[in-house]
Formats: C-alpha cells, structure tokens, sequence
C-alpha cells in the first residue's frame, strides 16, 4: 500500500510523456499475466484435447494481433495477394500458432511463468519480459512485444533470447515463396503440409 | 585444419560466384530490397553446404552432445563449460579495448582474476557473485564495432563451422591466431589439452542448443532460412552487447534432464 503510494507521488513527479508510458507498460504487463494465466489453466486441465484446443484459440485470438502480425511476416506478398488468398493465408497462419501448441500439450504441462520486467519501445509498443520455466527443462525468457490494435493490447511479436519470431518467419517465408517460383500458393502449402504434421502429432501424443 | 576449410570455402566461393544469383532490377524496389536483407548471393552453395552440415550435425554432433547430457552429471558439466568459457576471457578482455571498452575490458580481467584462482582454473565462478559477469567477444564482434554496423556482409555456411558471413569469416581467422593458449607450452601433453579443449568446446556448446535448434528444426517450413535469419538477429545483438549474461548454474540435485 505504502509503496504504491510513493510510486503515485514518484510518477506525478516526472512529465506527463513518461507518465503516460508507464502506464501503458503497466498495462501490457498486467495483459500478458492475465492472458499467460488463462493459457496455463487451459494446458493444466484434464478436459478432451479437441476441447483444450478451442480454448487455447480463443485465448490467442483475443491476445494476439493475427492479422497484424500475418501482414508483417507475408510482407510485400500481402500487397500483391488477393483477398481470398490473404483470407486463406490468415486461417492457415491461426491455425499453425493454435496447432503449434495443442501438439505440445502433454510437454508442457506443469509450466510456470513469471513476469518480469516491461519496457516502452516507442511507436512499436512494450516489450514485456517473461521467464517461462518447464519442468526439468532449462528456464526460457521469451519477451513479448505488445502494441494497441484498436484500442485493445495485442501481441505482435514474440522475441526468444533476442530472436524475434516475426523477423524470423517473415524471412522464411519469403524464402519459401522465392523458392517455389514466386508463388504465393507455394507457402500455403507448405503451410498445410506442416499442418497436418502437426495434427498427426497431436493424435500420436494424446 | 581450421584454416585450410576456410581456404576450400573461399576458393568455392569465389568459383561459384559467377553463377550466383543477382539483384532484382531497380523497376521492383521491394523485391531488391528483400534480396539486400537476405544478403545471401551464395545461397546455391550455402544450401548444400548446409545440407552436409546438417548430416554432420544429425549424425555426429547431436547424439555426441546427447551423451554428453546423459554420461556427464550436470554440475561436472557446469564446471566444464565455466573453465571452458574462462579461457576465453583474455581475448574478450583484448577485444574491448580495441573497442573502445575499457571499463568491460576491465571487468573481464578482474573476472578472470577471480575465477582462475579463488574459483580453480575457472570451474567455479565467484567472480559472478562479485558483480563482474560472464561476457564474451570476438574478432567478428570488433569488426562490427569497428565497420559501425551490424550488416556483415553476404552470408556464408562454412562446412563443418556453419554460419557466418564475410565479416565473421575474417574474424574466425582472426580469432584463430590470437588465442593465447594457442602459444602457450609445447610437447604432447599441450597439444592433447588443445585438441581436448577445442572438442569441450564444441561438444558442450551444442549441448545447450539440443532444445533450441530442435524446436526450430522442427516448427520452421524452411530451416534455412531460419537459421539465417536467426544467425544474423544474434551477431546483432552480441555486436551491440545486449545479449543477457548467463551464468551457468550448479544443480545439485542428481536428477536427470528432462
């Protein structure tokens, strides 16, 4: 109580711009542990995988700026896509980051996280910091970028040990698309094609 | 050995870069752009290049490390990878002066100080819970500094030491001559340390990666293009010092990974 109040008078001591960044990185922080919290409860559950999987959607998509993040890693091929290709590109994008995890569920169950701290990085947003722990697994501190997407905080990024997943996926995937000829429809099907890895190794692990 | 692998990847370098692929034309600044940020004209090459590595890897290094994991007990490990990464502190040390880093060049002395005594030839690190952390340079790092960008040139997978790029393959023949244990003692007993510290080395960094570069191996559509991405997002970050010191802990507990 008391400490809260020195950081009232502490934060109305420096200008408004500080103020205003603090508050933010307050709120992203206080985001990622509400939305981190839902996940776990999600992984932790005994309820049917189908079931824990359309939890987990739900959570990242109230939680992650899908569209946002889809059109950095496309880049300028999002320009020249058509609608029904981005659309297309969207569902298989959600699909592989929910996938991604309900293939995980039987490893990562038991995690812990903890929220560290949150730091304002301008117009891009704040990048909070976690340290996620697994049981008998080395610690991993994953940093997660939050920016407002309409008024609402989202995650656009997530950057593990100083790689930044965004930047990663944006330069395979242009990668993929130069290699299978410049084609869009290259990507979407590796994309499927991991899908179905994906799926097969959540039927084999649950 | 080092040397002559870097001499077989220039002169197959330098063969294979007139088929390389060229810039985009100016009439699609977007397309050039991205080519500029790949920065990898020798991708034909490094491709196959990184196919042969990645046998090695699958093969040879991983199940190594592997053993590694399971045979060594983790605090023998710790202690292993601390006199191992102590070694390397005079050189850090060299590096940040010649950056312009006194004050690191400092700490790293006083660390190496602390541990090669108080902490016996390195395997404990006390000088960690001095304040004075793990940090590390290179001859690549300095160019950076030096060059004032992180851009390092075109990418390079060199057979067997695996990515690097014009900027780091200098720095690893750099690096090569200015290890001070390179010139140090002589006879066979020497030379069996040297050969034991290079294979500690190797064996003991790929055994902290066995999880990441699984995960990465296996949630990317293109894996090279991934660890390009990833190789040039971590020189960034070492050339502008913002990794995190990591401090290698004991675990007294005897259980097993995992």
């Amino acid at each position: 109580m008391q400490r809260r109040a020195v950081l009232a008078a502490l934060l109305a001591a420096l200008p408004l711009t500080r103020l205003r960044a603090d508050a933010r990185s307050d709120r992203a922080a206080a985001f990622i542990e509400e939305k981190g919290q839902a996940l776990v409860a999600v992984i932790d559950s005994d309820a049917p995988v189908a079931e824990k999987r359309a939890r987990v959607a739900a959570i990242l998509r109230e939680a992650v700026d899908v569209r946002g993040v889809g059109q950095f890693v496309l880049g300028r091929h999002w320009r020249t896509a058509s609608e029904a290709e981005r659309a297309e590109f969207l569902r298989l994008f959600e699909e592989t980051l929910v996938r991604n995890l309900s293939a995980r569920f039987g490893e990562l169950k038991g995690v812990t996280f903890a929220v560290g701290r949150a730091q304002p990085r301008g117009e891009e947003g704040v990048m909070v910091a976690t340290t996620v722990d697994r049981p008998g697994q080395p610690a991993v501190a994953l940093d997660w970028l939050v920016a407002e997407v309409d008024g609402h905080p989202r995650i656009v990024d997530l950057v593990a040990e100083g790689t930044s997943l965004r930047i990663t996926q944006r330069s395979e995937y242009s990668s993929v698309i130069q290699r299978g000829g410049g084609r869009l429809d290259a990507l979407l099907e590796a994309m499927r094609r991991q899908l179905s890895q994906l799926e097969a190794r959540e039927l084999a692990a649950n | 050995m080092r040397l002559h692998l870097l001499r077989l990847a220039a002169l197959l370098a330098a063969g294979l870069a007139a088929g390389c692929a060229l810039p985009p034309p100016e009439s699609e600044p977007e397309a050039r752009s991205e080519y500029f940020e790949r920065n990898d004209p020798l991708e034909p090459l490094n491709r196959v290049t990184h196919t042969f590595n990645e046998a090695v890897d699958v093969m040879l290094l991983r199940p190594v490390a592997e053993m590694y994991r399971l045979f060594i007990p983790q605090p023998l490990r710790t202690g292993i990878g601390n006199a191992i990464d102590n070694l390397l502190l005079p050189r850090t040390a060299a590096y940040q002066l010649l950056q312009g880093k006194p004050d690191k060049a400092a700490e790293a002395v006083g660390r190496f100080a602390v541990n090669s005594t108080v902490g016996i030839l390195g395997i404990f690190d006390f000088a960690s819970d001095l304040g004075l952390e793990p940090q590390f340079e290179d001859a690549g790092q300095t160019l950076g500094v030096w060059a004032g960008t992180t851009n390092g040139g075109p990418y390079i997978v060199l057979p067997l030491l695996g990515p690097s790029n014009v900027r780091d393959v200098a720095g690893r023949a750099v690096d090569f001559f200015t290890d001070p244990w390179g010139y140090l003692g002589q006879g066979d007993t020497v030379e069996a340390l040297r050969v034991s510290r290079v294979a500690l080395q190797t064996v003991d960094t790929r055994e902290q990666l066995i999880e990441p570069i699984d995960a990465l191996r296996e949630s990317s559509l293109d894996y090279y293009a991934a660890v390009r991405s990833v190789y040039h997002q971590q020189r960034a970050r070492e050339i502008l010092d913002q990794t995190e010191p990591r401090r290698r802990r004991f675990d007294w507990s005897g259980q097993p990974p995992r």
